[in-house]
């Protein structure tokens, strides 16, 4: 779903639906629990070669695994879902690439603590891991604009970059797909990880939503 | 849009029911009671008798949850009219400020409830939660401590100081909360398990000692606590070679829960 790095798609053949899931599953996760934090993890299909240049390559996040709504800030569950998630990921060639975060209070949207420890866990796998923050207060209805902001990881740092439409495969049909789960609050039907926890049967890739998403493609 | 009554084939006194389900068990269904409740209302009002008020209420604070202003308005017109001097309403009031983000108006109503009633608890917890949503963590934990030395058994407030400490990664003072919940409460097998997370993250070989030991012991409260049984897996394999053993037997219990729940 987002270009984790800014340069043009050469050629990058697998179908588009696939695509929309991980913005989509965000946002109703955060449109769940509009009281609470939510976090989740974002997963990219793993590449198998490494070209010497790869890391100007862009990296496709494919799909999003919620995970917590709440406290965000303890450690063994957390521990838990990411060795359940690493193992799902590695059944289905992906990798985990990214950490997503929206935080309980409106205007706050910059990334915490935990963001960065995740993140920096993530990166233990990943080297280019990034940290993508919900900016609460533009979640409407309509999406019209992409309302996430991507921090990556630079000198000890994290840095903010620019966000556009052109950081999407395509953002008609996501900013389409979502308005509309939004608008039919398929968000009731999400499940996290806390949820699964709360529930075994609970199916945190939550196949439900996948059906929905590729129904209104 | 179906009405709620079309949708469920449910009659207005199960839907009245149901509100009181939710109103007891507290539960944040915000939207669901909003439609649940707007309906009721305006078809069914004149059935409810004096029930209509406390509905009034519930409705009022999902509708602000859910950002519904006009139907909070209306809620709160009609407690007013009925209850003019209540402080109860006077919250209420307050509510609805800080939901509009004047939290210097809504502080001066609850000011005004406390200087009538310096008891009153409910006043009390809404300045706190307006430190608590305009960021303001460090005060916002300071006049909580000060609240539960005055008010040392209010349970709801010592859960929200341990869920203030967590979030500022002060698990020590987060663990002394939830000490207190567990000593009132020591038969509540979600404060151990939470116990033991706090205990998890803080790390180090008698806190991870500790985190097993609430595990267990919430899952000898609950066997289906999910949360206490993965907690107690993740810190089986560690430590002494006794304690590998109980690896086996954790994946076997992991193992007959999926089962059983599925």
């Amino acid at each position: 779903m987002f270009l984790l790095y800014m340069n043009l798609l050469e050629g990058v053949a697998s179908a588009v639906y696939s695509r929309k899931k991980a913005y989509c599953k965000m946002l109703l996760h955060a449109a769940k629990y509009p009281h609470c934090a939510v976090n989740g993890l974002l997963v990219a299909e793993k590449v198998k070669e490494k070209k010497k240049d790869s890391h100007s390559a862009p990296i496709l996040c494919v799909d999003c695994v919620p995970l917590f709504h709440g406290t965000l800030a303890l450690a063994p569950m957390l521990e838990v879902a990411l060795t359940l998630i690493d193992t799902w990921c590695k059944e289905n060639r992906y990798v985990i690439a990214g950490y997503y975060q929206a935080n309980e209070r409106t205007k706050d949207f910059r990334p915490n603590q935990v963001a960065e420890k995740v993140a920096a866990r993530i990166s233990e796998n990943f080297s280019e891991a990034a940290i993508v923050m919900v900016d609460n207060s533009r979640l409407t209805m309509s999406c019209f604009e992409p309302i996430v902001l991507i921090y990556d990881h630079h000198e000890n740092k994290w840095k903010s970059r620019d966000v556009n439409t052109d950081c999407f495969e395509d953002w008609l049909e996501a900013q389409k797909i979502t308005s509309a789960l939004l608008e039919g609050r398929s968000y009731e039907n999400l499940i996290d990880f806390d949820n699964h926890l709360d529930d075994l049967r609970n199916d945190w890739t939550n196949p439900v939503i996948n059906k929905s998403v590729l129904d209104l493609c | 849009m179906a009405s709620v009554s079309e949708l469920y084939d449910v009659g207005w006194e199960e839907m009245r029911d149901k509100l009181r389900k939710w109103r007891e068990d507290n539960c944040r269904n915000s939207e669901q009671i909003v439609d649940v409740g707007e309906e009721l209302i305006s078809e069914h009002g004149s059935k409810l008798g004096d029930d209509i008020w406390i509905i009034y209420e519930q409705v009022m604070i999902a509708a602000l949850d859910c950002s519904r202003d006009d139907l909070a308005l209306t809620c709160l017109q009609e407690l007013r009219k009925q209850f003019p001097d209540s402080h109860r309403v006077k919250r209420l009031s307050g509510m609805r400020l800080e939901a509009l983000e004047r939290y210097d108006e809504a502080n001066k109503h609850y000011d005004a409830i406390l200087q009538d009633d310096p008891t009153n608890t409910a006043a009390r917890k809404r300045k706190i939660s307006i430190l608590k949503a305009q960021g303001k963590s460090a005060e916002a934990i300071r006049e909580l401590n000060e609240y539960l030395e005055q008010f040392v058994g209010d349970q709801e407030a010592w859960h929200e100081l341990s869920e203030l400490y967590i979030n500022e990664h002060d698990y020590g003072k987060a663990a002394f909360c939830l000490e207190e919940l567990m000593m009132t409460n020591p038969h509540n097998h979600l404060y151990c398990e939470q116990y033991a997370e706090v205990k998890y993250t803080q790390g180090g070989l008698e806190n991870l000692e500790l985190s097993r030991k609430y595990f267990a012991q919430a899952l000898r409260l609950n066997n289906r606590n999910m949360r206490a049984l993965f907690g107690l897996y993740m810190l089986a394999g560690r430590g002494t070679k006794e304690n590998k053993c109980s690896v086996k037997a954790v994946e076997e219990m992991l193992e007959s829960m999926q089962i059983t729940m599925s």
